[in-house]
């Protein structure tokens, strides 16, 4: 600081600067700033000087610090020593502590061989007592611990003090092992022979302890198939001489099947705990597939004697050629099939019954074995499973009978609706044909039965073929019948009469055949066109409330683990397929609606219609009072077109009469608004028409659910126009001063209105600016 | 907007006998796998795909069908609301293209008369085993006025090509139809406008 002090005390004025000054002014103003600058410095070294004493405190303290500073480095060298030494002494210590544990491992290995060696000894000589004494658990005890024992330790006695003694006696401890073995095995038969339960499983529980796992399952399952084998046999034997007035007669063989099935299903519950106490988990597969190769014998001989005793092959044979040809002469009678099929399908559902229950086990009896186990176990376990149960024989059989039962019960399905269809018949009173409830209930049997089987596959075919049936086949016949269109009164009647006659005589040749030709007479002719449209709006409702009663009752199947993972995939699809041949009906039904306004409606209407020409509108004050009293055509035309529709009413239902009084009223408005156009009206006129449209209206009003004004606005909107006083009034209406009114006509039609009357002056409307 | 995110929805069958490879077509399209050991359909599978071609989706449901016999009665009865079937031999099994003939049958016995049908000859990865010929196969699809092709599920060769040309030919077969009778068209399809679709199939 002071030297930076000093630095910085040099003038600003130099010596060179000062010696050059001559004038005194100027030397006067250097010798005053230097002046100046001498006080700055003066300033400055007072206060540094200041500064001395504090310095000199400082440095007499750092002076005394000196001597203790020697002192701390003493005793960090101490410290250091001190450390070392400990460390020294730790890492003795604990090099010691490491040999004492090796030398106690040694130890408890030493005892443990030891242990090995006395239970090696022990095992020797128990075997051989426990052999003698016929304790044969005692004995497989011991040749178990002898099995589990590690392999070097008996090595290693070998090659103790003792080895030659101990070789010997390993040589014996071997030879009991396999003497054992060919005891319990033999023991095992003969108890298996005897029937001996308790003995059976005495020795069951000694293989596993032998390291005989897969021969005690297969020795055990070989008893308990020999059980089955028994019980199916006596069974089989019962049904031979079951009398066919018993009461389960028809269902004999599904029934044997149960009886089967429950049977090692019991077997199956009684035997698993002991499997599995000691044999472990996950070995119930091993037994269900030594049982189920015995199961696989007893169904073939069950369905071999039904195929055999229900001729069930014959049956399908005859199906086929039945459905080949036709119009074969030998035709199968459905009802024959009834009770084979509900049999077929009792005996199918038994087995998924059953199928489900072993697979049921066998996953839960694998789930706890592989709870450690890695995926590709698990993967492979369940891979088994599927192999078991999609290949077994019982698999296979039933999936042929159930193969020839959906072609058998399409067939009765199809043969059925058919006879429904020959034996069709109306009731008076009723709207619709015996047929369609007839057809109703014989494809929801067919479905229900094929459901019954617990087949998912079952089931979507039948429904399937189901579709078809009602979609092409029975749709057809409605469409026929339809195709013969109403018959239309009047002139047409005659027409009809003949045709209907040669008809009779047609149907009368080819009798007993069903012929929807055969109609009597026009009303039945009618009729039976009614009945058709009545019976095509059941069937489009009844196939929703079919698929809505299907979905419910798959969900319940489903819901008790019936099927696959795509099984409700599978169903869906179908009942949706199913459900669009509701549509077609509903086509079908508009189709025939439109040709019943058409060729029974319309030639009706439109005479009645144009009797409004022959009513002249043209009229003045006296006949408008004259028409008030005796109406020349509104009154007539409503009791015309009200009789007409009694006769649909009474024969339709509501839904179709309605949709039916729709397309008349249409009709009746395109009708009258032709012939409006071409009469000619006077202001009085245009009053009575008025009128006229509002009876109309006001008729059609009560007969239809539907809101009619919006198909008569036109007209009324030509009312209105023919009612104006002057040609100007419609102004008073049009465009801006139209208020809630929507016009629907055109300003060309307007004109063409107004130019109806005979008192506006056509001038007079062209110059209307519309 | 519908429920149904699709403008086409097109039913496919599967058929052919035991083994020639239904199952890995379908899981190959569908799944993108080829499932080695592949065990016997039971009765029938389904799947559904949706592809889009041209910017339309099209929903593909595919039913596979089980080839062996005891199954025919099942299948059968999905041959009738098919709009097309894919009708699968294996190239290296002889015995597989001679039941042709006898599946051509059971078509015209229970297929609608507007159905689709493809000829696939699987499994051509397996060459060196071949046992019917290109040729043989060509001549006999042009002979039923079939649609052929040859595949392998287990390389992916064509199985895209199969499926996606297949759904074009639906597209404009159901757009013909229409056309035809245009009072009542169920299909979603309608209203849209005829574009030149005999040229859309071969670019995939």
């Amino acid at each position: 600081m002071a030297a930076d002090g000093g630095g910085s005390a040099v003038s600003a004025l130099s010596m060179e600067r000062i010696q050059s000054l001559t004038d005194l002014a100027d030397l006067e103003a250097a010798y005053s700033r230097l002046c100046e600058e001498e006080k700055v410095v003066q300033e400055e070294l007072d206060a540094l000087l200041e500064q001395q004493s504090t310095i000199e405190n400082k440095m007499v303290a750092l002076h005394r610090m000196g001597p203790n500073l020697q002192l701390i480095e003493g005793d960090a060298q101490q410290l250091a020593g001190m450390i070392t030494f400990t460390c020294n002494l730790a890492e003795n210590v604990s090099s010691k502590v490491r040999q004492l544990d090796l030398a106690k491992n040694r130890l408890y290995q030493a005892i443990q061989r030891a242990d090995d060696i006395l239970d090696l000894k022990f095992c020797m000589d128990g075997v051989q007592t426990a052999l003698r004494n016929e304790d044969y658990e005692q004995a497989a005890a011991h040749i178990h611990r002898y099995l589990s024992l590690d392999k070097s330790v008996i090595e290693l006695s070998r090659q103790g003090k003792e080895g030659g003694i101990i070789d010997a006696n390993l040589k014996l401890l071997q030879e009991a092992e396999q003497r054992l073995k060919t005891i319990v095995t033999e023991k095992f038969d003969t108890a298996m022979k005897q029937g001996d339960l308790p003995q059976v499983e005495r020795f069951f529980k000694i293989f596993p302890l032998l390291g005989l796992h897969e021969e005690g399952l297969s020795k055990f399952s070989e008893y308990l198939c020999k059980q089955v084998a028994n019980k199916a046999e006596e069974n089989l034997q019962l049904v031979m001489g079951t009398d066919m007035s018993d009461r389960r007669a028809a269902v004999i063989f599904a029934d044997t099947l149960t009886l089967l099935f429950e049977g090692i299903a019991r077997i199956v519950e009684t035997h698993q705990p002991i499997v599995e106490t000691y044999y472990g988990p996950g070995r119930l597969y091993t037994l269900i597939k030594h049982l189920q190769v015995e199961c696989d014998r007893q169904v073939e001989k069950v369905v071999d004697k039904f195929i055999k005793e229900r001729d069930y092959h014959r049956q399908f044979q005859q199906v086929q050629n039945s459905m080949m040809r036709s119009a074969s002469a030998e035709k199968i009678e459905p009802r024959e099939l009834d009770p084979i099929l509900t049999e077929v399908t009792l005996m199918n559902a038994r087995s998924e019954l059953y199928l489900r229950f072993i697979k049921r086990r066998i996953i839960s009896d694998f789930e706890v074995g592989d709870s450690m186990a890695s995926e590709e176990v698990k993967q492979e376990h369940q891979k088994y499973l599927d192999k078991l149960l999609n290949n077994c024989l019982l698999s296979r059989t039933m999936q042929e009978l159930i193969g020839y039962y959906i072609t058998m019960e399409e067939y009765f399905m199809r043969e059925t609706v058919n006879k429904a269809v020959a034996m069709d018949s109306y009731e008076k009173g009723q709207l619709t044909s015996s047929m369609v409830d007839d057809v109703f209930y014989i494809v929801k049997k067919c479905i229900g039965r094929a459901l019954s089987s617990s087949s998912i596959d079952c089931l979507c075919a039948m429904i399937n073929h189901s579709t078809t049936e009602l979609e092409s086949d029975f749709r057809e016949v409605l469409y026929n019948k339809l195709k013969q269109g109403f018959p239309a009164t009047t002139f047409q009647d005659f027409q009809r009469g003949v045709t209907s006659a040669v008809n009779i005589m047609h149907s009368s040749l080819q009798q007993g055949k069903f012929d929807t030709k055969g109609i009597e007479s026009t009303d039945e002719a009618k009729q039976s066109f009614l009945v058709t449209l009545n019976n095509v709006e059941v069937c489009s409702e009844n196939i929703m409330t079919l698929k809505k009663t299907l979905e419910s009752d798959c969900s319940k199947l489903l819901s008790q683990g019936f099927g696959g993972e795509q099984a409700q995939a599978k169903i869906d699809s179908c009942l949706s397929d199913m459900a669009a041949v509701s549509n077609k009906f509903r086509d079908l039904l508009q189709e025939g609606l439109n040709e019943l306004n058409s060729t029974a409606i319309k030639p009706q209407v439109k005479p009645w219609i144009n009797l409004f020409l022959s009513v002249s509108h043209n009229i003045e004050e006296e006949e408008f009072s004259d028409y008030e009293a005796n109406d020349p055509w509104v009154q007539q035309f409503i009791v015309n077109l009200e009789q007409q529709m009694t006769e649909f009413k009474a024969g339709l239902s509501p839904v179709i009469y309605d949709t039916l009084t729709g397309l008349m009223t249409s009709l009746i408005a395109i009708e009258l608004e032709k012939v409006l156009l071409k009469s000619t009206f006077s202001r009085l006129g245009g009053l009575q028409f008025d009128k006229e449209l509002r009876s109309l209206i006001a008729y059609l009003t009560t007969v239809t659910t539907w809101t009619i004004r919006d198909k008569f606005a036109r007209l009324s909107q030509m009312a209105t126009i023919l009612n104006l006083e002057r040609v100007t009034e419609i102004l008073d209406y049009w465009g801006p001063n139209s208020g809630p009114l929507t016009w629907r006509l055109t300003p060309a039609e307007v004109r063409q209105v107004l130019a109806l009357r005979i008192d506006f002056r056509s001038e007079d409307i062209k110059r209307l600016r519309l | 907007m519908s429920m149904e995110d699709y403008d086409f929805l097109f039913k496919i069958v599967l058929i052919g006998n035991a083994g020639v490879g239904k199952t890995c077509l379908v899981r190959r399209f569908t799944q993108g796998l080829f499932p080695p050991g592949q065990g016997a359909t039971i009765g029938v599978d389904f799947m559904i795909k949706t592809v889009e071609i041209n910017g339309e989706k099209v929903k593909l449901q595919i039913w596979d069908t089980a080839g062996q016999e005891r199954f025919r009665s099942i299948t059968q009865s999905y041959y009738r609301s098919a709009n097309a079937l894919i009708l699968t031999y294996d190239i290296t099994c002889e015995e597989s293209f001679r039941c042709l003939p006898e599946w051509l049958r059971e078509i015209e016995q229970y297929a609608s008369n507007k159905v689709i049908t493809v000829l696939v000859g699987n499994k051509i990865d397996l060459a060196d085993k071949r046992e019917v010929s290109q040729q043989r196969a060509a001549e006999f699809s042009e002979a039923q006025d079939m649609y052929y092709l040859e595949t392998s599920a287990k390389e992916s060769d064509n199985v895209e090509k199969l499926f996606l040309d297949l759904a074009c030919r639906l597209i404009s077969e159901a757009r013909q139809n229409t056309l035809v009778n245009n009072v009542s068209s169920p299909l979603p399809g309608e209203g849209k406008t005829q574009q030149a679709d005999s040229s859309c199939c071969m670019a995939t």
